[in-house]
């Protein structure tokens, strides 16, 4: 960990960045052509800590801390999404994502989806950090943390988390005042329903027959409505179950009609001056990973992420599954393929690569963290007998 | 951790002096991505030529001779590029005005055709940085120069508008003078005046079926390596002893994304890479090597493989027939690991030996060894244990 990029000072720093923050919403009210020229001081959008490209966020606090150290998903980049079963946890975070982005005042566009869809994004609690309960624990049990390990983050947390709670140190002394700093990230209830002004905003693109291919008309429409707003938006393109045959036609999952859509995408997302996002699902039991098309799919993806959840009958496995007792079962393990920047870099030298994730998804939040087997439970005895007296003695150990 | 030179010792044999007509596939998967690799065979062969004459000797496989470079990426823009070479310490935008780079975007284009300008709807800002309305002599210059209109600092603002340095227009023999490093150009080249931004390179464009659409893209390609070796320009003896090393970034996502539908197979791709190799020194070519595009096409696979699947392992195994050389790239076969980025294999592909240069090939011998990419773009490459 490194203090020089956290830009913050061990008492006063979270003020300054506050202050600054604040004199940068101060200009931007003042001067909007300043501010439109400022990409930074776009709502939803925030340098990475890693080497400074725009990010912005997916909606899942979580999902942002394992995407490389980016702390969110960067400007220009695809995720894709897949899920083995039938249950639909990557729809979850496709209607985060897009709240996200209208909450931010982002430019949503919604494929293949009727407007039933916006309709059901779910409701707004809150940003973040303010509404994440472990903080309140976590206030509660203060002194008990050496203050130096305490601005490191809750373990598994990862970047933003850590960046939240040292952004928060300094908000009880301000002490009710209201938080300054535009949030990043916002927490979602899934079982209210979103009301938001700029919820009529959303860009559904229909998949409606023509006699041009589907993915070349879906792709125009894209590129004119992102060509004809104003520069410096943020776009998210939303598309939920890619090739699912209830929606799409049969012969769009033909190689030759979905990858060079998939591929002219990414040429969207890299245009220069364009910035965009995009999550796309696909439903991994009807389209395997073992398949030539779905590997392209995913080589022409930045981040490949996916989502086993487990079997209904494995109730009892995930029960044991979870660490503490107060904590939520798991419901399914979640695997990445692929991060965005790190692998086009060559991989690898990320810290979160190679861990085994377990996701859980509760009515307030998407949560991902790092999956552990719990001791075996019919190995009680065995427990407690190294608990009560057969600790080897220092006799025993000195040779 | 110590900064890694930009060549690491063990892979400096493989990337520099490549023996004449000689092809390189670099296989690589979906976890260990090749654009490092990649990378490295662009510095080899550009920076022995900047730091210039005796200086730095790789080998002798080129005597003095000047090595040029045409990057055709498939898969990945001129900014990603630019910006992983920077960290390299090339400067590809400066390597093009000095015609010894270019670079042909197979990314932009290639399906979509050319992108849709926007008319600018509300003249609200008065920033109008690139759009296409201001007149010709304002064009935007290559170099991000000083637009008066604009108040903002030309240092921080990179993700805005503000055009990428570009390589210069490469449209085929017209384009006279190499654009020298004239930064606000009121002399800029009309050649490409309706393009939206300002570096216009070389951008491939699929069209029509089959053997003809792929002629011409190899037209295209073969076009840019004529003008880099300056056959338009230059005296005749200028031409001779400059090689051209044409790195080809993912090419068989065109067979993966037209299939039979479009007639385009593996024959088509393999003949259509044999031409282009026709026109340069050496060729590098990277390729998708997952286990579903090689292995699903064997018979033992317990389903029938699509065409995509078959096309895709008849044109990388016949690649790798026809290569000098293979670099394969895989995970670790073992999980993922913090220091370890994945592996590097070296193995002779089918046509090792067939060159006249003998003493490169003793050079190259074939070897298994690990990279870590750390998170400044260094590689360090070495071997189990080391």
């Amino acid at each position: 960990m490194s203090f020089r990029k956290r830009n913050i000072g061990l008492s006063t720093g979270g003020d300054r960045t506050a202050s600054v923050n604040a004199s940068a919403g101060l200009q931007q009210a003042t001067s909007p052509a300043a501010a439109a020229a400022a990409p930074e001081s776009t709502p939803g959008v925030r340098p990475s800590p890693d080497d400074g490209r725009p990010t912005t966020s997916t909606g899942t606090p979580s999902l942002d801390n394992i995407l490389a150290g980016h702390g969110g998903l960067p400007i220009g980049k695809t995720l894709l999404v897949e899920e083995n079963g039938t249950t639909d946890f990557a729809g979850a975070l496709l209607r985060y994502y897009a709240a996200e982005g209208v909450v931010q005042d982002h430019r949503v566009h919604v494929v293949g989806m009727p407007e039933q869809w916006g309709r059901s994004l779910p409701g707004l609690i809150g940003p973040a950090d303010a509404v994440d309960d472990k903080q309140d624990k976590r206030k509660g049990e203060r002194m008990k943390i050496a203050w130096r390990y305490e601005r490191l983050g809750e373990f598994g947390a990862g970047i933003a988390g850590s960046r939240a709670t040292s952004g928060d140190q300094s908000q009880p002394t301000a002490d009710g005042s209201p938080d300054k700093r535009p949030a990043f990230c916002h927490a979602f209830d899934l079982t209210k329903r979103l009301t938001h002004p700029s919820i009529t905003n959303l860009n559904y693109i229909p998949l409606t027959p023509s006699n041009e291919p589907l993915f070349t008309t879906i792709h125009k429409r894209l590129d004119a409505a992102i060509a004809s707003s104003p520069p410096n938006t943020v776009h998210r393109i939303v598309i939920p179950s890619l090739l699912n045959p209830t929606i799409y036609p049969f012969e769009s999952s033909q190689p030759d009609s979905v990858l060079p859509f998939l591929h002219s995408l990414r040429a969207l997302l890299n245009t220069p001056g364009v910035r965009a996002t995009a999550m796309i699902t696909i439903p991994l039991s009807l389209f395997p990973r073992a398949s030539g098309l779905v590997r392209w799919m995913e080589l022409i993806s930045d981040g490949v992420i996916e989502l086993c959840p487990f079997p209904h009958s494995a109730d009892a496995l995930a029960t044991s599954g979870a660490a503490t007792s107060h904590e939520e079962p798991p419901q399914g393990m979640l695997k990445t393929h692929r991060l965005p920047v790190l692998h086009e870099r060559g991989g690898g030298s990320d810290q979160n690569v190679g861990q085994d994730w377990a996701f859980t998804l509760s009515r307030r939040r998407f949560e991902i963290k790092p999956f552990s087997l719990p001791p075996a439970e019919g190995d009680k005895e065995g427990q407690d007998g190294a608990v009560s007296g057969n600790m080897p003695k220092k006799a025993d150990l000195e040779f | 951790m110590p900064t890694q030179p930009p060549l690491p010792p063990l892979l400096a044999p493989y990337v520099s002096s490549l023996p004449p007509s000689s092809l390189i596939v670099l296989s690589t998967v979906l976890g260990a991505q090749g654009n490092w690799l990649t990378l490295r065979y662009l510095y080899a062969a550009l920076n022995a030529l900047s730091t210039s004459d005796a200086a730095l000797s790789f080998g002798e496989g080129h005597n003095g001779k000047k090595q040029k470079v045409v990057l055709v990426s498939f898969l990945r823009g001129w900014e990603f590029w630019r910006a992983e070479a920077k960290r390299l310490g090339l400067d590809l935008a400066r390597l093009t005005d000095k015609r010894q780079f270019a670079f042909v975007d197979g990314l932009s284009e290639l399906f979509a055709g050319p992108r849709t300008t926007p008319t600018p709807t509300t003249p609200t800002t008065t920033n109008t940085t690139t759009t296409q309305t201001t007149p010709p002599s304002l064009a935007p210059s290559p170099r991000g120069g000083p637009v008066p209109q604009r108040t903002v600092l030309p240092n921080r603002s990179a993700p805005g508008p503000i055009p990428a340095r570009g390589p210069q227009p490469a449209r085929g023999p017209a384009v006279a003078a190499p654009a020298p490093l004239a930064p606000v150009a009121p002399s800029a080249p009309p050649a490409a005046p309706a393009s939206r931004e300002v570096g216009p390179v070389k951008r491939l464009h699929l069209s029509g079926k089959g053997p003809a659409a792929l002629d011409r893209l190899e037209k295209d390609i073969a076009a840019v390596v004529g003008h880099l070796n300056g056959r338009a320009t230059a005296s005749a003896e200028e031409e001779d002893d400059s090689e051209v090393l044409l790195v080809l970034d993912q090419p068989d996502l065109l067979l993966a994304a037209t299939g039979p539908g479009k007639e385009i197979g593996a024959t088509e791709m393999t003949e259509w890479v044999m031409g282009l190799q026709q026109y340069v020194h050496a060729t590098v070519m990277t390729l998708a090597a997952d286990l579903p595009l090689i292995h699903n096409a064997s018979a033992a696979g317990h389903q029938m493989p699509t065409p995509l699947e078959t096309e895709h392992a008849a044109f990388a195994i016949g690649s790798a027939h026809r290569a000098h050389l293979v670099m394969q790239l895989r995970d670790l076969d073992t999980g993922a690991a913090r220091d370890v980025s994945g592996v590097l294999r070296v193995s002779k592909g089918g046509a090792w030996g067939q060159s006249d240069n003998t003493d490169a090939n003793g050079n190259w011998e074939e070897k298994e060894a690990l990279y870590f990419v750390q998170r400044d773009g260094g590689v360090s490459v070495f071997r189990r244990g080391e």
